[in-house]
C-alpha cells in the first residue's frame, strides 16, 4: 500500500520533470499523453492503495511512513512522512482521477497551443504538488504541498503570460495566498513552542488537553487563515475570479475540482483539532455561510461564463465551509467529491462552448446554442442541474446531506440551514440564467458567425471522451450515499473522521423537501426573466452597481493594503534611503571623482582615500593600544 | 594530510593568483588557468567534506592546524573549520568557481590581473571561515576586501568610482573598529586564539565587533554601501560579494559575538532583532520599488541578511541551524540571481524593469531557470530557502510573537518583489529590448547556472544535510536551547 502511495505521488512528478528537462525532443502531443498517462498511472496505484486499505480492519485504516528526515535542528525533526487513511485515498481518488480526465481533455483543447509542453509539465507539476498536500503526514509536509499547489496555480493562471491580465491574477492568487501560508506558518511555530513536534497527531493531542484555551484557538485560526485564502472564502477571496485568466482546463481542475478545496479538506483533517478551538469552528462555518450567499448573489450579474461558475465554486466550497464548521465532515467530503464531478463537467462543457466560439466568454453574444452544439448542451445541463441539487443527480445528494445536518446542528446550525436554503435558491437562479442566456432562444448573430462546429480529429475525441466521463459521473457519483438509508461513504471515512452528530430521518426529509423546492423556484425565476419573458430583465440600478462592483472588496484592498504598501515604499525611498543612507558620503565620492577625473583611470582617487583611511587607521590604533594598556 | 586541508583550501587559490600574476602567459590563459585552479579548490573542499567528522565533539574544529607567529603576544596561525564554517567555505568555493566561470565566458579587460584578483579573494575568504585566531581573521578580513576595492574600482560599471569610495569608506570604518576590538580583547585575555580566549562581558569591544560585521552584512541602517556596490560591480564580483563576502559578517557574529561574549549578547539582543526587523521589511519594501533588476536583487539581500541575523540572535538550535542553512541558500541564491542579471544585461543592454519585458517567449531555458531560481527566493515552501526562514522564524518565535510575525509579513513581501521581478522581465507586453535578436541562454551560461540552481533543488530535497550537520562541532558556543518550553 506505502508502494502505492509513493508511485501515486511520484508519477506526475517524473512526467514534468522529464517534459521539462526533454524541452524540445518531445513532439507537443506527446508531452500530453505522457501528462495524461502519468496522473492515470498515479489513479491507478492510488486504486491499488484504496482496495489494499478497505482490506483492512477499522483498526489498522491509517499508515504513517517516513522516508527520510528532511528538515532537522537538534531535537526538532521533520520527516518526508506520508500519510495514508480514508481520508487522504479519498482525495487522492479524487485529485488523480478528476485529474487525468481534465488533463487528457487538455490534449484536444491546448492543440496548436504553441507552447504546449510547458502546459503539460505545469498540470503534470500541480498534480504532485496536490498528493503532496494530502498525502503529507505532518503540518510541514502539508504546508510544502499547500505552498506547491499555490506555485503550481501561479504558473497555470500566468500561462498566457503575454496578456498583462493574466500575469496580474497569477501574481494576486500568488499573493493571497502567501497571507495564508503564513497564517498557517504562524500558527505552526505556536504549536512548535507547545509540543515540540510537528506531527499531526501531537498536535490533536495536545489540543485536546488545553481544550479551548487561547493557544488552540490561535492555532486553529491560523490553520483556518489557510483554508480560507486557499478556498477563496470570504474575506481573501478575490484571487479566484481573476484566475479564470489561465486556461479552461486549469479552472476546472485547480480553481474547481481539487486545489480550491483543500481548505476543506484542511477543516476536517484536523477536526478532531478545531472541535477544541470551537469558536474557530463556528467561525468558518459562519465564513462559509457568508462567502456562499455573497458569491451567489455577485454570480447573479457576471456575464463572463467562467466567472459565472468561480463564484459559484466559491458559493459550493461555502456549503462545504458551512457544514466542516459544524462537524459533518463526511457530508463536507462527499459534497467535495461530487461537486469535483459536476464542477469540473460544467467547465469543460464551457470550455467546448468558448472553443467554438473562438474563444468568447461573453454570455451577451452567446444564445441559442442549443441548436448548434447539442451535446455539449446535453452534459453541460447534466452539471448545471447537478449543481442546482436536482434530484437524483449527485448534487442532491450531497447538498441536503449538508443541509440536514445543519438542521439538526442547534440553533447557530438552523440558522445556516436558512444561509444555506437562499443560498439554494440562487445556485438555480444564477446557474439556470448562464443555461438560459448561452444555450436557451434563437442563435445570436455572433454564434452565427463565428460558431465552428468541434472537427472530430483525435485530439478533440478526448475532449469528447472526458466530458461524458464526467456527465456520467456528475448523475451517480452521489449514489454511493443517500442520506438516512445508505451510507457506506461515511463508514469508509468514519476512522479517520468522526461526525459529531448525526441528522434524524424527519430532518433529513425537510432538508431534501425545501431545498428541491427552493431549488425548483430559482430554476423557474431563471426561466421566467431569461427565457419566457421577451423583456429586459428588471434591475436596480444600487444593487446592480454593487454586485457588479463585487461589493467592493478589490477597492477596498487596494486602498487599505496595496496603495499604502506603495506609499511606504516611496515614503522609505524619498525621505530615508536616498537622503540618509545612500545620500551619506556622495559628496566625498564626487569631489574624490573630480580630483581623480584629471589623472588617468581611477587609481588616484582609491589610492589617495585609502592612504588617508590606513594614516586614519593607525592613528585610532594607537589611541587604542594607550587606553587598553 | 587531513591536517593541510583547510591551509590548502585557503593558499590554493592565493598560489593561483600569484601565479596568474607573476609567471607571464597569453590572455585567453589567464582565465582557463583561473577557472582550472577554481574547480580544483571545489575538488579538494568535496575531499574535505568527505573527510569531514560533524559529530566532532568539544572545542577543536576539524583539520586543525597551528603554528606559532608571535609568541610574546600569542598570537598564531591556527586555522581549522567548525561544520557552519565549512559550509560557509563550501559555498565560498561553489560561487568562485561559478563566477570566475562567468567572467572567463563574458571576457574581462586585462585579465591576469582580474582573474588573479578573484582567487585572491576567494583564497583570503577561505581564509576568513577558516581563522582560529583574532589576527588571523583580520589579516584575512583585509585581505578579502582588497581586491574587492579594485575589482569594483577598475572594472565597475560607469559609477564605479563614487561606488567603490563609499565601499571603502564604510568597510574601512567597520574593520577599523574590529581592529580596536581585537586588539582590545586579544590584550585583555593574553591571547589572540579564538579557542583559548576566554569569554568576556565586555559590552565595548563585543560592539566594535558587531559594528564591524553590522557594516559587511549590512544591517540597516549601515547599508550605504550597498545598492551602489551592487549596481556598479561585474555582475560575478557582485555575486561574490552578496553571496558569499557577506557571509563573513554570520561568522563573525556566530564565532565571535555568540561564542565569546554571551552577556552583551544577552543585552544587546532586542536592539539587534529590533534593527534587522526594520532592516527585514525595510529591504523588501525598496526591493519592491527598486526600478532595476540589480536594484531588487541589492535590497532583497539586505532583507535576507536581516533574515539570518534575526536567526543568529535567536540563540537556539532551531535559529542558529536556520541561519546557516539561510546563509548557504542566501549565498546561492544571490550569486545565480546576480549571473542571470548579467546575463540579462548583456543581452538588453538595460537592467531598468520599465524597458524590459517578454523575455520569456521563446526563450524556455531562460525563463525556467530564472523563474526556479526567483521562486526559491520568495521561500515557496518547500524550497530550501523555505526551509532555512522556517527555522529561523520557529527559533525567535519564544523571544516574542513579534519578531516571528514581522518575519512572516516579510516573507509574503518577498513573494511581491520576486514575482514582480519575473514579472517584468519574462513577462507581459514584449518589450523593445526582448527582438528577435535576443539569444535564449547559451550553453556555457546555463552550464554555469544550472549547477547552482542543481545544489538549490539537492538543498530542497534534503536541507537537513545542512541544519541537521553543524550543531554538534560549532565550537563552544553556549548551552544552546530546545524550542519547545
Amino acid at each position: 500500500m506505502i508502494t502505492a502511495a509513493w508511485i501515486c505521488l511520484l508519477s506526475p512528478l517524473a512526467a514534468a520533470l522529464l517534459i521539462t528537462l526533454g524541452g524540445t525532443a518531445w513532439s507537443r502531443r506527446a508531452t500530453g499523453y505522457l501528462a495524461t498517462l502519468s496522473t492515470a498511472v498515479s489513479f491507478g496505484a492510488a486504486a491499488v492503495a484504496f482496495f489494499a486499505l478497505v482490506g483492512r480492519d477499522q483498526e489498522h485504516r491509517a499508515e504513517l511512513t517516513t522516508s527520510w528526515t528532511w528538515l532537522a535542528a537538534g531535537d526538532f525533526d521533520v520527516g518526508l512522512t506520508l500519510l495514508v487513511d480514508p481520508l487522504s485515498i479519498l482525495m487522492m481518488l479524487i485529485v488523480s482521477g478528476v485529474g487525468s480526465l481534465i488533463v487528457g481533455y487538455s490534449i484536444g483543447y491546448m492543440d496548436g497551443e504553441d507552447e504546449e509542453r510547458r502546459f503539460f509539465a505545469y498540470m503534470a507539476f500541480f498534480v504532485f504538488s496536490m498528493l503532496l498536500l494530502v498525502q503529507g503526514g505532518n503540518f510541514l509536509l502539508l504546508l510544502v504541498g499547500w505552498g506547491l499547489v499555490g506555485l503550481s496555480s501561479y504558473l497555470l493562471i500566468g500561462y498566457h503570460h503575454e496578456r498583462p491580465s493574466a500575469v496580474a491574477a497569477a501574481k494576486k492568487a500568488f499573493i493571497m495566498n502567501a497571507f495564508g501560508d503564513a497564517t498557517m506558518a504562524l500558527a505552526f511555530f505556536l504549536l512548535i513552542q507547545r509540543t515540540g513536534s510537528l506531527e499531526f497527531a501531537a498536535g490533536v493531542e495536545w489540543a485536546g488537553g488545553e481544550d479551548g484555551s487561547w493557544a488552540v484557538n490561535l492555532v486553529a485560526l491560523g490553520l483556518l487563515g489557510g483554508a480560507v485564502a486557499k478556498s477563496a472564502q470570504l474575506p481573501l477571496h478575490t484571487w479566484l475570479p481573476d484566475a479564470m485568466e489561465g486556461p479552461t482546463p486549469v479552472s476546472a481542475l485547480i480553481h474547481a475540482a481539487t486545489m480550491v478545496t483543500a481548505g476543506v479538506y484542511l477543516l476536517v483533517r484536523f477536526g478532531p483539532l478545531f472541535e477544541h478551538a470551537p469558536r474557530v469552528q463556528d467561525l468558518a462555518a459562519g465564513l462559509g455561510a457568508i462567502t456562499l450567499l455573497v458569491a451567489g448573489l455577485i454570480a447573479l450579474v457576471q456575464v463572463d461564463i467562467k466567472r459565472v461558475i468561480a463564484y459559484s465554486t466559491m458559493s459550493q466550497i461555502g456549503y462545504m465551509f458551512l457544514a466542516a464548521g459544524i462537524g459533518a465532515y463526511a457530508n463536507a467530503m462527499f459534497h467535495l467529491m461530487t461537486h469535483a464531478f459536476f464542477k469540473a463537467l460544467l467547465f469543460l462543457a464551457a470550455g467546448i462552448v468558448i472553443h467554438a466560439l473562438a474563444g468568447e466568454q461573453d454570455m451577451r453574444k452567446m444564445g441559442g446554442l442549443r441548436g448548434l452544439l447539442p451535446r455539449t448542451w446535453a452534459a453541460f445541463l447534466i452539471g448545471a442541474a447537478a449543481l442546482s441539487g436536482i434530484p437524483p443527480l449527485s448534487g442532491f445528494f450531497s447538498k441536503d446531506a449538508i443541509l440536514a445536518s445543519g438542521l439538526a446542528g442547534g440553533t447557530y446550525g438552523q440558522l445556516l440551514f436558512v444561509a444555506g436554503l437562499v443560498g439554494a435558491f440562487l445556485t438555480g437562479l444564477y446557474t439556470f440564467r448562464m443555461v438560459f442566456m448561452v444555450f436557451g432562444g434563437e442563435p445570436s448573430a455572433y454564434a452565427q458567425e463565428h460558431l465552428h462546429k468541434p472537427d472530430r480529429t483525435e485530439p478533440w475525441i478526448w475532449m469528447a471522451l472526458s466530458v461524458g466521463a464526467l456527465a456520467v459521473l456528475a448523475v451517480i457519483g452521489g449514489w454511493i450515499q443517500i442520506p438516512g438509508v445508505w451510507h457506506p461513504f461515511a463508514d469508509f471515512l468514519e476512522p479517520a473522521v468522526e461526525p459529531l452528530f448525526e441528522p434524524t430521518g424527519t430532518q433529513d426529509a425537510i432538508a431534501s423537501v425545501l431545498a428541491v423546492s427552493v431549488g425548483i423556484l430559482g430554476i423557474w425565476l431563471a426561466w421566467w426573466l431569461y427565457s419566457a419573458r421577451k423583456e429586459p430583465v428588471p434591475r436596480a440600478r444600487a444593487l446592480q452597481t454593487l454586485l457588479e462592483r463585487k461589493f467592493y472588496f478589490d477597492e477596498t484592498y487596494e486602498w487599505v493594503f496595496y496603495r499604502p504598501a506603495t506609499w511606504i515604499a516611496r515614503a522609505s525611498r524619498a525621505l530615508i534611503e536616498r537622503p540618509l543612507i545612500a545620500g551619506t558620503l556622495t559628496g566625498i565620492a564626487f569631489s574624490a571623482r573630480r580630483a581623480g577625473g584629471e589623472v588617468a583611470e581611477t587609481q588616484t582617487g582609491l589610492v589617495r582615500t585609502y592612504a588617508f583611511v590606513i594614516a586614519t587607521a593607525v592613528a585610532t590604533l594607537a589611541l587604542v593600544f594607550v587606553w587598553v594598556r | 594530510m587531513t591536517g593541510w586541508l583547510a591551509t590548502l583550501l585557503i593558499f590554493l587559490p592565493v598560489a593561483g593568483a600569484l601565479v596568474v600574476w607573476l609567471v607571464p602567459m597569453p590572455r585567453g590563459a589567464a582565465g582557463s588557468f583561473a577557472l582550472l585552479v577554481a574547480l580544483v579548490e571545489v575538488g579538494f573542499w568535496i575531499n574535505a567534506l568527505i573527510r569531514f567528522d560533524f559529530e566532532r565533539q568539544g572545542a577543536t574544529p576539524n583539520f586543525d592546524q597551528q603554528h606559532t607567529w608571535f609568541s610574546d603576544l600569542n598570537v598564531s596561525y591556527h586555522v581549522g573549520f567548525y561544520a557552519f564554517s565549512f559550509w560557509l567555505a563550501g559555498l565560498t568555493v561553489i560561487v568562485a568557481a561559478a563566477s570566475i566561470a562567468y567572467a572567463f565566458w563574458a571576457g574581462r579587460e586585462r585579465p591576469r590581473a582580474y582573474f588573479g584578483l578573484m582567487l585572491f579573494l576567494t583564497g583570503a575568504t577561505v581564509g576568513v571561515f577558516a581563522s582560529q585566531d583574532m589576527l588571523l581573521f583580520y589579516a584575512f578580513f583585509e585581505a578579502m576586501l582588497i581586491p574587492l576595492y579594485v575589482l569594483i574600482g577598475v572594472w565597475g560599471g560607469p559609477g564605479r568610482m563614487g561606488a567603490t569610495i563609499k565601499f571603502v569608506i564604510y568597510t574601512m570604518a567597520g574593520s577599523l573598529l574590529m581592529l580596536a576590538a581585537v586588539i582590545a580583547y586579544g590584550l585583555s585575555q593574553d591571547t589572540f586564539d579564538l579557542i583559548d580566549a576566554s569569554q568576556s562581558s565586555s559590552g565595548w569591544i563585543f560592539l566594535g565587533f558587531a559594528v564591524a560585521f553590522a557594516v559587511k552584512a549590512p544591517i540597516f541602517p549601515l547599508h550605504g554601501w550597498l545598492p551602489d556596490a551592487y549596481r556598479e560591480s561585474p555582475p560575478e564580483v557582485a555575486a561574490m560579494l552578496s553571496g558569499v563576502v557577506s557571509k563573513a559578517a554570520v561568522y563573525g557574529f556566530f564565532r565571535i559575538c555568540l561564542a565569546k561574549f554571551p552577556e552583551p549578547f544577552d543585552d544587546y539582543r532586542t536592539l539587534i532583532l529590533t534593527l534587522a526587523s526594520v532592516g527585514l521589511v525595510y529591504g523588501s519594501v525598496l526591493a519592491f520599488r527598486a526600478q532595476d533588476l540589480r536594484g531588487v536583487i541589492a535590497y532583497s539581500s539586505l532583507a535576507q541578511m536581516a533574515l539570518i541575523t534575526i536567526g543568529l540572535f535567536a540563540e537556539n538550535l532551531a535559529g542558529l541551524s536556520g541561519a546557516v542553512l539561510q546563509a548557504v541558500n542566501h549565498g546561492l541564491v544571490s550569486a545565480t540571481l546576480f549571473l542571470l542579471a548579467g546575463a540579462i544585461e548583456r543581452r538588453a543592454a538595460t537592467g531598468d524593469l520599465d524597458r524590459l519585458g517578454g523575455l520569456a517567449r521563446g526563450r524556455p531555458a531562460l525563463a525556467t531557470v530564472l523563474i526556479a531560481t526567483g521562486v526559491i527566493a520568495l521561500a515557496v515552501p518547500g524550497s530550501s530557502a523555505f526551509a532555512g526562514e522556517f527555522l529561523i522564524l520557529a527559533g525567535i518565535f519564544p523571544w516574542g510573537w513579534g519578531w516571528a510575525v514581522v518575519g512572516a509579513l516579510a516573507i509574503v513581501l518577498a513573494a511581491m518583489y520576486m514575482l514582480r521581478v519575473i514579472s517584468a522581465v519574462l513577462h507581459d507586453r514584449r518589450a523593445t529590448t526582448a527582438d528577435e535578436s535576443v539569444l535564449d541562454l547559451r550553453p556555457a551560461e546555463l552550464a554555469i547556472v544550472v549547477p547552482l540552481l542543481a545544489l538549490l533543488l539537492a538543498l530542497s530535497a534534503w536541507p537537513a544535510a545542512i541544519s541537521d550537520h553543524m550543531v554538534e562541532n560549532s565550537g563552544d558556543i553556549p548551552a544552546l536551547v530546545e524550542l519547545n518550553e
